[in-house]
């Protein structure tokens, strides 16, 4: 097990550099100037030339690569070309908003979506798992930016009981931040749900259908403690492993709901710093999603090898 | 008139000089309204008195216009106000753009205010004079101010402030406003009171560089060195409380200000990246004040009755160039047939929600008070249009592209200009490039949008149309994306900016319009309003084409 | 389903630990061909499959005959009239510039239909590639792939699509490129997975024992067996092809104006919702939606048929 984490971790930092050389020599991509950026296409030529200079944008793209590198080493992210302010100031500040809409959203989703699959396998065929399923199905179809815009509409303009951006006025109290991120989260919560509940009510059925379940049901037990206790903990295990996938998209994909709600996640300083082609952010930006996404895939996959034959042999008694 | 207003006006003509006699002379003649009066008339430093009882010269079938009536607001509460979130970092020397430039207003100062009718208002300046040339201004500067962190500000603030801003070593943004009018170490402080401007030539609009509309031009302390950013330093309204780069800046009132106090005690600002969201904003009460918006992308605020729309006329416009050195637009006929299939009034009613006047292809607006109105303004015209491509040589039409940038309602104009284009067998193709894309390095050669056979660009509100006479379209001109080289146009550009009086600036005026609307190297379809919004419950809110907003009267019924 | 996440199965099972098995005989010729013909019968007794392919049938008639059945010129401006609520006029309104939605609709089948299809195919065929050499030469060409596979996988769409689109210049091909280097690793994966279960069978032990060339094992005998899971990856890749292009169109990275792309529709419309203009939106949503269902549909129903 030990070998087999190292292992996974060795891969995963080769994987991470890899990443960093992508994205730096990526952005390098860009045409236009940096400092033409910053000050805007009718600012004097001189002035674009002495703030690149003063930027060190003039310098040649592999001393460039590696004074980045050394400094992250430092803890040394950079600074911001656009804001002149440190990149860790804008960046990790960005990634807790995100974690805040992300475990929100999760909190919301997780049981729901669970319990939306067990339910749908529990009635297999009938018009509840129908409904489960399909409406899941569709619900997911839609575009996330479709859904908030729909929700602010519905409940932001029409009913006007839930404000229509997700930043709370600064100094907030906890429950008034849980207000101003119920919608952004419930946008969440409609693009997920139908994929949990999907795992869930094919892990569901298919302890349901295993050996354990009809053993434990001749053995006298009734049906309700046969699915909490051995059905609902082997469907659980699946879920956990796909939950832990989405962190990665949830991190750093939620650009759309972050633009139209204006909230200051990750996914929206990704997107400002690619449009103002703020490299020092964008490429630690892409690191940090990077890094997140890569975390959970690697917890993903340990949950996924645990679920060994061992556990199946463990649960029945 | 009674007899003693007469003697009082016979003695104020007396002491002004020629070109303020003139203007008199309009103003009786009714060639001006009262509301030109005063704007010309401030421009040219008549103090206030003296204009107030000037202008019962006026002729009696002039209009007045008086402002509407409303209750002045209450004092206190926190006044929470949406601007577009600056582009870049908060230089008071180097930003070029609205969200940065509202914010430097809130608590920095000019030596004089433009507001919304571009009349001149005395702000850190008390007075100004002009000599006989046109080319020496002397400005008396207001005793009894200090800067936010307590220092006094004296002429030689004022000196080291425009120094610093026309040197081309610093670099700064207002550098295209100076650019062969103030060079660096001609503004002197004669005396603590009293800053002197010897200017490269003479210039019959100078107030306007040193007020609020050069918006680089607030005044810092003279060993300002730099981190403005962290102090928001100035000697303004309101003072700095809290700064979050990317999200709003709030302030309190500012004990040392040498003014009236705040109605409102506090002032939050917040940024908004993207205008639906700012839309939505203030529909959801997150904010109260909306500064500036567009049509295309606040459309819902027009009609919507919690709030309140200011609109008021402004040079913003877009300009549509066109090549005039090579294929298929060298040919004047064909460039005029361009501009003849343009539906304005389609624009204007549709596109801008008739928040617009429309444009003539020059860059005179209707706003401008040199603007010769006598010159007829061109519309739809199918017919010629066709016939002149037939006589170029292109009846069959032909194909290019078009160029542009995904900003406001830019892409949404290129779309319907393809469309209108589309009867004559012109086939355009869109190209939609961010905007740093589009704008390149900016240079010749590097720059899509100067090296294009024709694009869209977006150019913001300016209080007179001196820039953008020379910069787009002279000869030299750094933003001369048509690539028009015309001597005769040059000459006229340059009588222009020497005539002080208003009447030798119409005349000329006149000229360049004429020459432009023959030649069209670039289409200006319209200039479109400036559009502030308001909850109800807010009064005071005063907002300016540049896209200042001046929240120091701001406050709740 | 959302554009940026990526199913269990293709993450996970990849990991290095295939099924173990005994080297079993696989299908004969003859047998391959009934099995095949069972596929079929199966296929078109599903629902679920028939109800995927009616819709997508609609959608792709649209885009053929689009301009014949539209009442409007998609393309044909017209600002006056901009935002009209839906009427006998305009069934489904007009849009800020004046155009008729119901025909924008309609005609915007035809470049989601083209461009969607057209990469994935594209990314089907380098995965496909992809998948079938890492699966077969194991080894470090493996290790080494997969972890630039993972690398690229790190790096959210919306980046890509920016890059490209400034790098590249803002126009369809750009689109295709995005999905193409978007979807190829997953797609990888997967068929890496498949071969690494294919290899066990005794046909491939038995070509190499007949001397035959890498190249013809990888795609004369290999290949044809893995058809199967090739074939519902496509059909998973479209659906998610259709929403990501519907996402970079929304972000302004996608298909330009004036095409009628409906995501295109929406990212120029949905600030308007705020001031009642709700059709602009909503009917382009519900194609979008409509169109990702049926191709949904459409790979159940077939990885249902395969599976049996």
């Amino acid at each position: 097990m030990t070998r087999f984490i190292a292992k996974r971790l060795g891969l995963g930092l080769i994987t991470l550099w890899l990443l960093s050389v992508l994205v730096f020599f990526g952005t390098q991509v860009l045409p236009g100037d940096v400092a033409r950026r910053i000050l805007g296409p009718f600012a004097s030529p001189s002035a674009v030339t002495a703030l690149n200079k003063q930027l060190g944008t003039d310098k040649s793209v592999f001393v460039q690569y590696l004074n980045w590198i050394t400094g992250l080493f430092h803890g040394d992210l950079g600074t911001s070309v656009a804001t002149r302010t440190s990149v860790s100031s804008i960046v990790f500040p960005a990634l807790w908003h995100s974690a805040k809409l992300a475990i929100l959203a999760f909190i919301i989703v997780v049981p729901l979506g669970i319990l939306g699959g067990v339910l749908a396998a529990l009635y297999e065929g009938r018009f509840r798992d129908r409904l489960i399923s399909v409406g899941g199905l569709s619900a997911t179809t839609v575009p996330e930016f479709v859904w908030s815009v729909v929700f602010i509409l519905v409940f932001a303009l029409w009913l006007g009981i839930l404000p229509s951006t997700a930043t709370a006025p600064p100094g907030s109290g906890f429950l008034t931040q849980i207000e101003y991120l119920v919608l952004p989260a419930l946008c969440l919560v409609f693009v997920l749900f139908g994929y949990i509940a999907r795992m869930a009510r094919a892990g569901t059925i298919e302890s349901l259908e295993a050996d354990y379940t009809r053993t434990a049901v001749i053995k006298g037990l009734p049906y309700r403690t046969v699915v909490r206790r051995h059905v609902l903990r082997n469907s659980l295990l699946p879920t956990i492993a796909v939950v832990a996938t989405q962190a990665g998209y949830l991190i750093g994909g939620l650009v759309a709901i972050e633009l139209v709600f204006n909230y200051q996640g990750i996914g929206q300083v990704l997107y400002r710093a690619a449009i103002q082609k703020d490299f020092p952010v964008l490429q630690s930006a892409v690191l940090i999603v990077g890094v997140v996404y890569l975390v959970a895939t690697l917890l993903a996959d340990l949950a996924y090898s645990l679920l060994n034959p061992r556990i199946r042999f463990e649960s029945s008694s | 008139m009674s007899d003693q207003r007469q003697r009082q006006v016979d003695a104020i003509r007396r002491h002004i000089g020629e070109v303020e006699n003139d203007l008199v002379d309009e103003l009786v003649a009714g060639r001006i309204d009262r509301r030109e009066f005063l704007r010309r008339g401030s421009v040219l430093g008549l103090s206030l008195s003296s204009l107030g009882v000037l202008a019962g010269c006026a002729a009696p079938n002039v209009t007045r216009v008086s402002p509407p009536q409303t209750k002045p607001p209450k004092a206190g509460g926190t006044i929470r106000t949406g601007i577009v979130a600056p582009a870049a970092a908060l230089d008071p020397i180097m930003i070029s753009d609205e969200g940065g430039l509202a914010v430097l207003g809130q608590s920095a100062q000019y030596l004089v205010w433009s507001d919304k009718n571009l009349t001149l208002r005395p702000v850190l300046a008390e007075s100004w004079t002009h000599d006989h040339t046109g080319r020496v201004w002397t400005f008396k500067i207001r005793r009894g101010v200090s800067f936010s962190d307590g220092t006094p500000m004296t002429a030689e603030d004022v000196a080291a402030t425009f120094n610093r801003l026309s040197d081309p070593k610093v670099g700064s943004n207002a550098l295209s406003n100076f650019d062969g009018v103030l060079s660096k170490g001609n503004t002197k402080a004669i005396d603590p009171y009293t800053a002197q401007f010897t200017l490269d030539a003479p210039n019959g609009n100078f107030p306007y560089l040193v007020s609020s509309d050069n918006y680089n031009s607030v005044v810092l302390p003279k060993n300002y060195d730099g981190g403005w950013d962290k102090t928001f330093l100035g000697t303004g309204p309101w003072k700095l409380e809290s700064f979050t780069p990317n999200q709003g800046v709030s302030y309190g009132r500012n004990p040392r200000y040498w003014g009236q106090p705040t109605v409102a005690e506090r002032s939050e600002v917040t940024f908004y990246a993207e205008e639906q969201a700012q839309t939505l904003g203030i529909l959801g009460n997150q904010v109260d004040v909306v500064a500036h918006y567009s049509v295309s992308g606040g459309r819902a605020l027009i009609t919507n009755p919690d709030v309140r729309t200011t609109q008021f006329r402004s040079s913003s416009h877009r300009q549509i160039h066109m090549r005039t050195d090579k294929e298929p637009f060298a040919d004047k006929r064909v460039r005029q047939a361009m501009a003849l299939l343009l539906d304005r009034r389609a624009l204007v009613n549709g596109l801008l929600a008739t928040k617009s006047d429309y444009g003539n292809d020059s860059p005179f607006a209707p706003v401008f008070q040199s603007t010769n109105q006598s010159v007829r303004q061109r519309q739809l015209n199918v017919a010629m249009a066709k016939q002149l491509l037939e006589a170029a040589g292109k009846g069959a039409g032909f194909s290019t592209q078009l160029l542009t940038l995904t900003h406001f309602e830019l892409p949404d104009l290129a779309q319907v200009v393809q469309n209108d284009v589309s009867v004559a067998g012109i086939n355009l193709k869109l190209s939609i490039l961010d905007p740093g894309s589009y704008y390149g390095s900016s240079k010749f050669g590097t720059s899509p949008w100067l090296d294009s056979t024709m694009g869209i660009t977006d150019y913001g509100h300016r209080g007179v149309p001196n820039l953008l006479l020379t910069a787009p379209l002279s000869s030299k001109g750094p933003w001369n994306a048509a690539h028009f080289r015309n001597p005769q146009y040059d000459q006229l550009v340059a009588h222009y900016v020497a005539a002080l009086d208003l009447g030798a600036q119409r005349a000329a005026a006149g000229k360049i319009q004429e020459l432009l609307l023959d030649e069209t190297p670039v289409m200006f379809p319209y200039f479109y309003y400036f559009l502030t919004g308001a909850r109800l419950n807010v009064s005071g809110v005063e907002t300016t084409a540049m896209g200042h907003v001046d929240l120091s009267r701001a406050g709740f019924a | 389903m959302s554009s940026f996440g990526e199913p269990i199965g293709s993450s996970v099972t990849a990991a290095d630990s295939p099924a173990v098995a005994e080297p079993t005989v696989g299908p004969g010729p003859d047998e391959a061909k009934v099995i095949r013909r069972e596929h079929l019968a199966l296929l078109l007794r599903s629902k679920t499959f028939i109800a995927g392919a009616l819709i997508l049938g609609f959608w792709i008639v649209c885009a053929i005959f689009g301009n014949l059945i539209a009442p409007d010129d998609p393309l044909r401006t017209n600002p006056v009239a901009a935002l009209q609520a839906p009427s006998s006029a305009h069934l489904f309104g007009t849009d800020t510039l004046g155009r008729d939605v119901l025909s924008r609709v309609l005609v915007g089948a035809r470049d989601i239909l083209i461009v969607a299809p057209l990469a994935t195919l594209l990314a089907t065929a380098m995965g496909t590639l992809l998948g079938l050499v890492t699966g077969y030469f194991r080894g470090f060409v493996d290790d080494s792939l997969g972890r630039l596979i993972d690398a690229i996988l790190a790096v959210p769409v919306v980046i890509v699509g920016l890059l490209s689109m400034v790098a590249l210049g803002p126009s369809t091909v750009t689109v295709i490129f995005v999905i193409a280097v978007v979807f190829t690793p997953v797609i990888a994966r997967t068929v890496r997975a498949a071969v690494l279960s294919e290899v066990q069978y005794e046909y491939v032990a038995a070509a190499r024992l007949r001397n035959e060339r890498a190249p013809y094992i990888l795609f004369g005998e290999i290949l044809p067996n893995v058809m199967g899971p090739v074939l519902v990856e496509f059909t998973v890749r479209l659906g998610y092809a259709i929403f990501t292009i519907a996402t970079l169109s929304f972000l302004g990275f996608g298909i330009q104006p004036p095409a009628p792309d409906w995501g295109l529709q929406i990212y120029q419309h949905y600030g308007l919702i705020s001031g009642g203009y709700w059709w602009p939106v909503l009917f382009p949503a519900l194609a979008i939606a409509s169109l990702v269902i049926g191709v949904n549909l459409l790979s159940d129903g077939i990885s249902q048929a395969f599976e049996r």
